[in-house]
């Protein structure tokens, strides 16, 4: 079987020679001019690579949880009448994020070729990820974010576009909070978010544990996101409650002691620590930089983890949880420890699996986030051990379907052992979270949704974003089986759906295991792959998107309006009859 | 105006593995026999993207594609042929989106459509295409390799190319929309991204509160 570096090497001598990817054999001389393309032929691999930077380096940055504001310090208040049952879930905690323009060190060497002190980003509270939204199930929360970026011809980022709108992926949360791709703040406006912390159906069944908050704004999210408009939100609840040493038997005791943030020097406060993945290309001044005419995909040629270049992090000798986002805009990995060990998968899509599953490696593609228990006691202090990303991708439309090896492999972080500072009273139980039953009996109707790339449109079911046209109309109260098919032979699409998690009834025919025999909301399709779920649609209504979460090719418009309707109701009702306020 | 010639800086995916350990130093483009150094364009944000091209519109006027025609500009881009609006057409909408735009159309909006078939696409058949739908813009061919070129700088690949594109090089934002959205939507972005007094973040508010 030849391996990656024979499959390369072939291909390089193919395309020096012969260029048959222009459709056959031709003349070397009009080759030669067919190749002329501003860079070469321009593709996420033939931009230029990110200045060589140092690994495993730089101190993992972790965010720090919110910090509460007095609700009296809200000028104007808050207004009850922008939002959907207001009243049933009062907030009890509030926070104000300003969203700004700024400096970031996504690494000293980068930091050091640019002026400003730090790489230019787009930053909630001065920081990238914002501060974690830590949150409990019964406890709503309120979260006014003012947009205070530049206006976009004076902006330093030079790609994305000064309006935002955050979507919390994947709370159970009314339309008008829930990040609606129009529902967006210009520079100089807030927007409020009113998150009910409601468990969907009032089922403890439902509950997800692992979401972030991300830009949403439409024809950017991908610029808007790869600028730094991104950070993480943990939810605890009855079973998972963040604290290990919980004396409430019915807790699961996971790793985790309620502690959030960290030091400089990459020391974690706490052992439930959230990572978030995103590919950056640099340019030789240190700058993000982005081809926005690249409609297949962005890759960047070096991993962030936390906006930080491959970073390292200070570990006891002991059991962590780690939730692991892949950030986008559109890679997919393949996560691994170097030394192949293997780990405890205990969460998809921030939804608890009823038993964990053992791993030696991770896939995750765009918006997917897998909760891994890894146990660092198998170590002793001093010892370090990497992890890796093995998937390769060439382009911005999926894997290649070759794994990488030997020097090929991209570092992600490393996890640097230390002495444990006390006992590990955390666990690992054999049975998580049971999941809500599925009754088909109470399907009304079944959708597919066909994922497909035309003259160079993205489409489903053959549309694009719209936002006056409502695909679907599901009414509260209600589920239904919704098909997700790629009718592409060579791009991934990482289908997510707002509001609801869905439950994998079939995969290309097949009924689920593992992993998938959960809750999720990213239903990442590879070529030609077909996905039945069951949704129920319940507590809100208005509207809300389905779209593909490669953020490409829903800047491309590979995105579709649907909206739940009021349960009893005859039409579409969208008029919640509300004052504008702003 | 004289044709700029820039090396440029670039790696060749076939060559150098996407890791970020082997960052290795960037070769020369010339270094390598798949690459040829372009004539690039100088000048607006985005000029390093676009090749330096001339085109042709339908009256028989000559340009630098780049330079004259989208440097300083907010621009619509649009792609399609004689043939191509046989089979796909798009110019009856984006005609809705001309009047739209009408004040500001050639004053601070400049629309373009650059024909995916110019090997058969002469200024003269392109003229009677435009004027069968009133389409007062620009409709751009050229030789071929040239076309060819600007296509590949948009990454439209096929005869038929439903996106357009929008974009103001004073400030070097982008996007696209589907050419048969509906056409406010089209005059929408096209406002979103104008700076100054014609500067709207939307054409109608469908902001839900």
């Amino acid at each position: 079987m030849p391996n990656r570096r024979d499959v390369l090497k072939a291909g390089a001598t193919a395309v020096a020679t012969t260029p048959a990817i222009f459709g056959g054999a031709v003349v070397p001389g009009l080759a030669h001019a067919q190749l002329c393309r501003p860079e070469g032929i321009r593709s996420p691999g033939t931009e230029p690579d990110s200045p060589p930077v140092s690994v495993y380096t730089q101190a993992l940055y972790i965010p720090p949880a919110m910090a509460e504001v007095d609700p009296g310090d809200l000028s104007p208040p808050p207004d009850p009448n922008r939002h959907q049952r207001y009243e049933d879930f009062p907030p009890q905690k509030h926070y104000v994020q300003h969203i700004t323009e700024g400096f970031w060190n996504y690494h000293d060497d980068y930091t050091a070729m640019n002026p400003n002190g730090g790489s230019p980003a787009w930053m909630f509270n001065g920081a990238t990820p914002g501060e974690t939204m830590v949150a409990r199930y019964g406890e709503p929360v309120f979260v006014r974010r003012y947009n205070d970026l530049p206006l976009a011809e004076n902006a330093q980022i030079p790609f994305g576009y000064p309006a935002t709108t955050l979507h919390l992926h994947n709370a159970h949360t009314a339309s008008e909070s829930d990040g609606y791709p129009m529902d967006f703040a210009m520079p100089g406006e807030f927007w409020d978010h009113h998150y009910a912390m409601m468990l969907a159906r009032n089922d403890p069944r439902e509950a997800l544990g692992s979401l972030w908050y991300h830009d949403h704004m439409i024809d950017f999210t991908a610029t808007n996101v790869y600028a730094g408009l991104s950070a993480m939100a943990i939810f605890y609840d009855d079973l998972d409650t963040g604290d290990e040493n919980d004396l409430n038997p019915d807790a699961l005791r996971l790793p985790g002691n309620l502690q959030h943030g960290g030091d400089d020097a990459g020391n974690a406060n706490g052992y439930d620590i959230p990572l978030i993945l995103h590919d950056v290309r640099f340019t030789q001044e240190g700058h993000p930089t982005y081809n926005v005419f690249d409609t297949d995909g962005h890759l960047g040629d070096v991993i962030t983890v936390n906006r930080k270049v491959t970073p390292f992090l200070n570990v006891e000798a002991r059991k962590y949880r780690f939730r692991i986002y892949d950030g986008g805009p559109s890679r997919l990995y393949e996560l691994m420890l170097s030394d192949k060990s293997s780990f405890h998968v205990i969460a998809t899509d921030g939804n608890l699996l009823e038993h964990p599953v053992v791993a030696t490696s991770i896939v995750i593609g765009p918006a997917n986030r897998h909760d891994v228990i890894i146990d660092f006691s198998n170590y002793s202090a001093g010892q370090t051990v990497n992890l890796e990303n093995v998937m390769e991708q060439i382009n911005g439309q999926g894997p290649s379907g070759r794994r990488l090896e030997g020097a090929d492999v991209m570092p992600v972080m490393q996890f640097r052992v230390k002495q444990p500072s006390g006992p590990d009273y955390s666990r690992v139980p054999d049975f998580l979270r049971e999941l809500p039953p599925i009754n088909l009996d109470e399907v009304v109707a079944e959708r597919e949704w066909v994922f497909d790339h035309d003259m160079g449109l993205w489409t489903v079911n053959g549309e694009f974003m719209d936002p006056t046209v409502v695909s679907a109309a599901p009414r509260q109260g209600t589920a239904e089986i919704w098909t997700f098919r790629n009718a592409g032979s060579s791009w991934a699409h990482p289908v997510h759906v707002h509001f609801e998690e869905f439950q994998v009834l079939e995969w290309n025919g097949k009924p689920p295991t593992g992993v998938l025999r959960s809750r999720k909301d990213v239903a990442v399709l590879g070529p030609n792959d077909t996905a039945k779920v069951f949704y129920r649609f319940d507590d809100f209504h208005g509207s809300y998107v389905i779209h593909c979460h490669n953020n490409v090719h829903e800047d491309n418009a590979m995105m579709l309006r649907w909206d739940i309707v009021p349960r009893g109701g005859n039409d579409h009702d969208d008029d919640r009859g509300r004052g504008r306020g702003r | 105006m004289k044709k700029s010639r820039r090396t440029f800086i670039a790696s060749a995916a076939a060559t150098l593995p996407l890791a970020a350990t082997a960052a290795v130093a960037p070769k020369s483009v010339e270094d390598n026999p798949a690459f040829k150094t372009c004539p690039r364009a100088k000048g607006g944000k985005n000029a390093e993207r676009f090749p330096q091209t001339i085109v042709q519109d339908q009256h028989g006027r000559k340009a630098w594609f780049y330079e004259e025609l989208i440097s300083d500009k907010l621009v619509l881009v649009s792609f399609t042929s004689v043939k191509g609006e046989q089979y796909y057409p798009i110019l009856s909408n984006l005609v809705k989106v001309q009047k739209m735009l009408e004040d500001r159309l050639g004053k601070d909006v400049f629309m373009y459509t650059v024909t995916t078939d110019p090997h058969r696409d002469t200024p003269e058949s392109l003229k009677t295409l435009a004027d069968k739908y009133g389409a007062k813009w620009q409709f751009l061919t050229g030789e071929p390799e040239s076309i060819r070129e600007i296509l590949a700088s948009f990454n439209a690949r096929g005869s038929l190319h439903a996106l357009s594109w929008i974009g103001n090089e004073k400030h070097g934002r982008w996007l696209n929309k589907p050419s048969r959205l509906h056409p406010l939507y089209i005059a929408e972005a096209v406002a979103r991204l104008s700076t100054g007094k014609h500067h709207k973040p939307f054409l109608v508010d469908m902001r839900s509160v």
